[in-house]
């Protein structure tokens, strides 16, 4: 077989974007592989990021517009890598592009089947906080801006009912129910895993109440909550109550003990929290929950002594393990253990975990195809911190962004570039 | 010649159609002509965006010979670049074309048709109006060197220039000690999850020497620059020596790592009356040499006192990798004595790479006490504390090994005025875009990696050197082009007073004053057409091209006429 120039980049985040954006720029052909229908990753899910506060979609979009109408980057969204064969320089790629039942290049986006389907679910995308459509796109702003329709709950393409309201609605004959999945071969030189990650299941920890106490959020629900893209459009509102929150507890370093790690950014994104809470509702009581504080860029710390104290009261305790939460009437009482050893507590009608950040939970079955070993935590490993910090221990596999383990999207960024420093030398090397 | 204008409405399936009346803006248009002396072609199309709306649009630029071109369509965000695309496979210039998003702003948000139609027939008509001013802008294309200058030649430093070499660029290193190496080649070891010690620091110093591609200047410093992505002219030479190296290249690359703040900016801490306070960097070089940490007086310690986060409130950042060498450290005085007592004062552990809090747990299982602190005073080797309770207690030991915060390495400030690169607040250098990109600066073309760009350890560093090649790998192909902005600032020679008031405001230091003529200059191929400067001039010299005074006035003038 051929040694190949072309790039496969697995994961269409901030990391697969950045590395795709530069390999095209130099010439090189990249496929970028996404399994959901829409590009951005996670940091899209954010109203704004830090540190400084700016507007995830302002600061997104322009990369995910560029991406899409970049020649030299194929988009393949909705789909799965299914085989990698060959070996480094001429890998052999396989990949499923799962039926869209909309055409890419007929749909404009208008958004006017969404409202004559008849079926709804929950939409995993926003954490399940708001309903979707069968045909639907996860969220206002979702690029590329073309719906897509979920197979296991059209009535049509279940057989339960003939239905076609979708089909009927589109000016633009858009709508193909009789879409099928499809196969796609591909020659690569080089593969770049930028899948992501996770975060750590509150549920395993029951003391803390997440899945039975309606007042205690994940990170990523919370964002939602926040965004004004989002199920309540931004407005602060309690899941079980049109309320907003009045007492507000943000949990560092949930899971850390348990994973074994620091997941490095959960100390700004919890002080972002308080942040945006205190903006929206000034009145509202916030308590942040620590045991030790890790802001490590030149300008973090900043913005955590802006917040600290202004926004929120910072309360330290030894460890985050002894930490309870219980139903207390129509709210929740928070236990913890202070500085001084005592037992303390504090009311609250909002408690939001900031969850560590762990390996992304399909990841095995990646790791099996792409015939890598992931770390004792479970994420990908580079070959040597010091000899060569984004190789896989496979030659002509790369790997960046939260992949490789929990950090923030600067890091994640500065992976992806070093991905393209190297896959550019590798390239070169095998294909002369 | 009459300028002939075509002016095509989007149908845009029912979104623009429905709700807009576009037969009557096609109605309404012609009326244009008499009153500004043009030829008007006014059609309405389903789907311009399609393959078959740009063949069709492509079709009535050539065969009726236009002008311009006026779109009545939706955001540019979504198709300005498709229809500039259809532009050029045209002989219409792309600058005398226009998009108005009547889709935005008029269908989508206006319910009552009747407004949404006159006010796209406003939006419509000013751009025609502002088309008319517009004038033809042509691409220039520059040739580039790929080669690559890189200040430092510390970790960050000989990283990226391997990087560029096996891609075989020449690179021109530039290091003003004796040595290559930096910081990382005087340490005792490194990280465990670094394998291998300092050796593979020396390594690479070798792989660096050894390289045909890479060009080692040491004892020399950066002495001049001037020029912009792709052609940059350099003046390199040792100070004293009158011999200086003219080199060009295609981009620089700032790696000058970092210093050591000077500890005496702790407050609470005096340490006049004895030797045994040190610094970590004290320690590692003892460490280095003697393989051994030993008391200034003689023998080994029998207890340490290991002080985190030294400068870090004063200097308003943590410096990210204090924690982990400190355990490292740790590591070396419980190698040395297993009995020593060893104990590290932190104010919160800040061990962000997911290796780390392991290394942590197994120096606590070694017997390394962790004591977390609010206040902390030194006197002499005396640690008092105010601990989480609140409860104060002092602590007598042999020794004390502070970690004090990096810090801009000295010469920071003269080489960002050298380069035209901003300081952020810290000190450190600023980057573009904090989050998305990171190694780039306003100076095209200019990169700053490793400690010279904020603290970090040897890996972030080498992954930061990575990045900038990276990025210089994929811009600067030997061989290619650039093509630098179009849309840029000019000045107007016969206006400019000379007050220099736009030098101040352009971050990207893309203007200069031209002592000869006493007036500023605007090099286009460094503008990158931001538009700041324009009003910043006083007396009206400079413009901003496809932006100018004119071409908003006259749009605004016949919206409102
Ligand atoms: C609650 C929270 C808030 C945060 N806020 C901030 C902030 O404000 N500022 C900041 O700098 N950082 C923040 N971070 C960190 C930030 O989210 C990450 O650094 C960033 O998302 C990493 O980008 P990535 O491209 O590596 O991964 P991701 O953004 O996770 O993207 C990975 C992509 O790969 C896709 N993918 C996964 N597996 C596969 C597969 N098998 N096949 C195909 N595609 C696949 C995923 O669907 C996803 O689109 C936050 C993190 C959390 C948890
Ligand atoms: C006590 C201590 C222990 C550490 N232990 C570890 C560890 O175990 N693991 C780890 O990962 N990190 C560790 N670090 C951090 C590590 O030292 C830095 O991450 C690393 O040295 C940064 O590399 P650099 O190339 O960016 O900068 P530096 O190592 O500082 O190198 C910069 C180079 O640039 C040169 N230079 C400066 N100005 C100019 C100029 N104007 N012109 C020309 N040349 C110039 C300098 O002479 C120097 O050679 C430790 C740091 C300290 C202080
Ligand atoms: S499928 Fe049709 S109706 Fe639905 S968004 Fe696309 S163009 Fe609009
Ligand atoms: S066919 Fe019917 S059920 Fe299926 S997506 Fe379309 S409207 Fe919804
Ligand atoms: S337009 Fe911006 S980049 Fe150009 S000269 Fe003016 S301020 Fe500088
Ligand atoms: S601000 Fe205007 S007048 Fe003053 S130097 Fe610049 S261009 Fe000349």
């Amino acid at each position: 077989m051929s040694h190949s120039e072309n790039v496969l980049i697995i994961g269409a985040g901030l990391a697969g974007m950045t590395a795709g954006l530069e390999l095209a720029h130099a010439g090189k052909k990249v496929h970028l592989v996404e399994r959901l229908p829409l590009i951005g990753g996670k940091v899209i899910k954010d109203e704004e990021s830090f540190p400084n506060l700016e507007c995830s979609t302002c600061m997104v979009a322009p990369v995910q517009q560029d991406v899409l109408q970049n020649p030299n980057i194929v988009t393949m969204t909705y789909s799965s890598v299914e085989k990698i064969e060959g070996e480094a320089g001429a890998f052999h790629v396989t990949i499923k592009k799962n039926a869209r039942y909309v055409s890419m290049t007929d749909c404009i986006g208008c958004g006017m089947c969404y409202e004559p389907c008849p079926v709804s679910q929950k939409n995993e995308w926003e954490e399940n906080l708001g309903d979707v459509k069968a045909i639907y796109v996860p969220c206002a702003g979702a690029l590329p801006n073309v719906p897509v329709i979920d197979a296991q709950i059209c009535l049509k393409l279940t057989g339960k009912e003939e239905c076609s309201a979708c089909a009927d609605s589109c000016m633009f004959g858009a709508i193909k129910l009789d879409d099928t999945d499809e196969m796609v071969e591909i020659d690569v030189g080089a593969i770049v895993i930028a899948t992501g990650a996770g975060n750590y299941d509150a549920s395993k920890l029951p003391q803390l109440g997440y899945g039975k106490l309606p007042g205690v959020y994940t990170p990523f629900e919370f964002e939602r909550l926040f965004a004004s893209n989002g199920p309540t459009l931004g407005e602060l509102t309690l899941r079980d109550s049109e309320k907003n929150p009045e007492k507000v507890v943000i949990l560092h370093c949930v899971g850390r003990e348990e994973v074994g790690y620091c997941s490095s950014v959960c100390c700004m994104y919890s002080m972002k929290f308080a942040h945006f809470i205190k903006k929206k509702l000034p009145d509202a009581k916030i308590f942040n929950i620590y045991s030790d504080v890790c802001v490590v860029d030149k300008n973090y710390q900043k913005f955590f002594k802006k917040v600290e104290g202004a926004d929120t009261k910072m309360l330290f305790s030894p460890t985050i393990d002894g930490v309870k939460v219980s139903g207390n009437g129509s709210g929740m009482k928070v236990s913890y253990r202070g500085g001084d050893g005592a037992d303390e507590s504090l009311d609250a009608d909002m408690v939001i975990l900031a969850t560590a950040v762990v390996p992304d939970p399909e990841v095995g079955t990646l790791a099996e195809m792409v015939g890598l070993e992931l770390d004792r935590h479970g994420f990908f490993a580079v070959k040597d911190d010091v000899a060569g910090s984004v190789e896989t221990t496979r030659e002509g596999l790369f790997v960046a962004g939260t992949a490789e383990g929990p950090k923030d999207v600067q890091t994640a960024v500065i992976q992806a570039e070093a991905v393209v420093g190297r896959v550019m030398s590798y390239l070169g090397k095998v294909t002369g | 010649m009459k300028a002939k204008v075509g002016v095509y409405v989007c149908e845009c399936g029912p979104n623009i159609s429905e709700k807009v009346d576009i037969d009557k803006i096609l109605e309404t248009l012609p009326g244009l002509e008499e009153y500004r002396e043009i030829e008007l072609v006014v059609k309405r199309f389903g789907l311009l965006c399609s393959g078959d709306g740009k063949t069709f649009l492509e079709d009535e630029i050539n065969n009726n010979g236009l002008t311009h071109l006026v779109l009545g369509a939706c955001s540019p965000r979504d198709h300005d670049k498709t229809f500039i695309g259809v532009c050029k496979k045209t002989s219409l210039n792309p600058f005398l074309y226009k998009i108005i998003n009547i889709r935005e702003h008029c269908a989508w948000i206006i319910s009552d048709k009747d407004k949404a139609t006159e006010k796209a027939i406003t939006y419509i008509r000013a751009g025609i109006n502002r088309v008319l001013f517009q004038s033809a802008l042509l691409e220039k294309k520059l040739d580039i060197n790929p080669d690559v200058l890189i200040i430092g030649g510390g970790i960050a430093g000989m990283e990226a220039a391997l990087s560029l070499a096996a891609r075989d660029r020449t690179v021109y290193l530039v290091e003003k000690d004796d040595h290559l190496g930096g910081k990382a080649v005087l340490l005792g070891g490194l990280l465990p999850r670094q394998g291998g010690g300092p050796a593979k620091i020396r390594e690479k110093i070798e792989s660096v020497l050894g390289n045909d591609m890479i060009k080692v200047y040491l004892e020399s410093e950066l002495e001049g620059v001037i020029g912009f992505l792709g052609n940059f002219e350099v003046i390199v030479g040792s100070p004293g020596d009158e011999e200086k190296k003219d080199l060009k290249v295609g981009a620089i690359i700032v790696a000058t790592g970092s210093g050591l703040a000077d500890p005496a900016i702790l407050e609470g801490l005096d340490y006049s009356k004895t030797d045994e306070v040190i610094t970590s960097m004290d320690a590692e070089r003892m460490f280095s040499k003697e393989g051994k940490i030993s008391l200034k007086s003689g023998g080994d310690p029998k207890s340490v006192a290991l002080i985190h986060c030294v400068g870090r409130e004063e200097k308003g950042y943590c410096s990210r990798i204090c924690c982990n060498y400190m355990i490292k450290i740790a590591g070396y005085l419980k190698d040395q004595s297993a009995d020593m007592k060893v104990t590290e004062f932190h104010r919160g552990l800040c061990l962000p790479d997911k290796a780390d809090q392991g290394f942590q747990k197994e120096a606590e299982g070694r017997g390394v006490e962790f004591k977390r602190v609010r206040e902390l005073t030194i006197t002499g080797t005396n640690v008092r504390y105010e601990g989480m309770d609140g409860k104060s207690e002092g602590l007598k030991f042999d020794m004390v090994i502070l970690a004090p915060a990096l810090e801009p390495s000295e010469g920071t400030e003269g080489m960002a005025d050298l380069l035209g690169v901003p300081l952020s607040e810290s000190g450190y250098y600023q980057e573009i875009h904090q989050t998305t990109n990171p190694v780039a600066t306003s100076i095209e073309g200019v990169f700053v990696v490793g400690a010279a760009h904020s603290p970090k350890g040897i890996t972030d560093s080498m992954l930061f050197a990575q990045a900038s090649a990276g990025k210089i790998l994929s811009q600067l192909i030997p061989g290619g082009k650039i093509t630098p902005e179009i849309k840029v600032s000019e000045i107007l020679e016969a206006y400019c007073t000379g007050c220099g008031n736009c030098l101040d405001v352009c971050v990207y230091g893309a203007i200069y004053y031209d002592e000869g003529r006493g007036i500023s200059v605007v090099n286009e191929a460094v503008c990158r057409g931001c538009g700041n400067c324009f009003g910043s001039c006083p007396s009206g010299a400079l413009r901003t091209k496809h932006f100018t005074n004119t071409q908003l006035y006259e749009e605004m003038r016949e919206a409102i006429r």
